[in-house]
């Protein structure tokens, strides 16, 4: 690549001098402290481009804003800090790439700078990728013995409930199952947006599950609904 | 546990879900949990808790919130 870019001085040229031409508009503007009055032809309006590509996330943003600052007003504000953050570094934005993953990238950054850095190491805590799964096995031992009845439980909660339990878990596997259940995002977009290696990424998402299934699980339980059919069945 | 291929199966039974696995190991495990019926009612739970997540988390974002990001950009450009 850089080789390539190095042997085609003739291409480069016309470019490095159009970018001086630009960068002295620039200084131009800056000095005469007002904006020059012929915005650069050709270049269409990255506003519009933005407003047009990005703003239709907002609703999801704000939903992935919620379940990582768990209160609407740090919510909005995480928003709202994110796309004015888009919308300085549009530029850098590759047109065609994926602009949701690169908006969640930014969402979670300013989250971990701005709300979470005084509470602890994100990265400490985690569990090795190899144990997880492991360990599941006993984590997913359930109050109801059948996996029917329990799937059954789980479908008729209310969102509250769920909600509540997501809220419950550790920010690492809330984010990485949120990631992955809610936005679809692969493993690999996952480690990208959270910066961890993927194995990370599927411990933190099996081990998220797990803990979320057994809280639901115990929840309906709690609430008698739909216990295992063996025990259900006696009632009446 | 059993040597009918469950303990492969749950292992894998995350990634299967996520449609991560290659298809090659994605295959073995449809085949594995068409003929297994603990591992396939352990792969419903999941979908299950997948579809309860999805269900939960839906959010509409508050009507003022989009203006307000609207005018903090629309400042920004005003002002660059």
């Amino acid at each position: 690549m850089l080789t390539q870019e190095r042997a085609r001085p003739l291409v480069a040229t016309p470019r490095m001098a159009w970018d001086e031409r630009a960068l002295a508009e620039v200084d131009s503007a800056l000095m005469s402290n007002s904006t020059p009055d012929t915005p650069p032809a050709a270049t269409p309006d990255p506003r519009d481009l933005f407003e047009e590509q990005a703003i239709p996330f907002l609703d999801q943003l704000y939903g992935a804003a919620l379940r990582m600052t768990r209160n609407p007003a740090d919510a909005q504000d995480l928003v709202q800090e994110t796309f004015v953050k888009a919308y300085a570094a549009f530029g850098q934005f590759e047109q065609g790439t994926n602009l949701k993953a690169w908006l969640y990238r930014i969402l979670t950054n300013t989250f971990i700078n701005t709300y979470r850095k005084k509470q602890r190491d994100p990265y400490k805590g985690t569990i090795s990728d190899m144990e997880d799964w492991q360990l599941g096995e006993a984590e997913s031992a359930t109050a109801m013995s059948s996996r029917s009845a329990e799937a059954e439980a789980i479908d008729h909660l209310p969102d509250s409930a769920v909600k509540d339990a997501l809220q419950s878990i550790p920010e690492d596997f809330r984010l990485a199952v949120y990631f992955a259940d809610v936005e679809g995002f692969s493993y690999q977009e996952i480690a990208d947006i959270m910066k961890t290696p993927v194995g990370t990424v599927m411990s933190r998402l099996h081990r998220g599950r797990r803990l979320l299934r057994g809280l639901l699980t115990d929840y309906a339980a709690d609430r008698g609904i739909h216990v295992a059919s063996k025990t259900g069945s006696t009632k009446k | 546990m059993t040597d009918c291929g469950c303990d492969k199966a749950k292992a894998e039974l995350e990634e299967y879900l996520h449609n991560e696995l290659c298809s090659a190991d994605a295959d073995d495990i449809r085949e594995h949990l068409a003929g297994c019926v603990d591992c396939e009612s352990e792969l419903h739970v999941g979908r299950v808790l997948t579809e309860a997540v999805q269900r939960a988390c839906r959010e509409t974002a508050p009507g003022d919130l989009r203006d307000q990001v609207l005018l903090k950009i629309r400042t920004i450009q005003a002002t660059h």
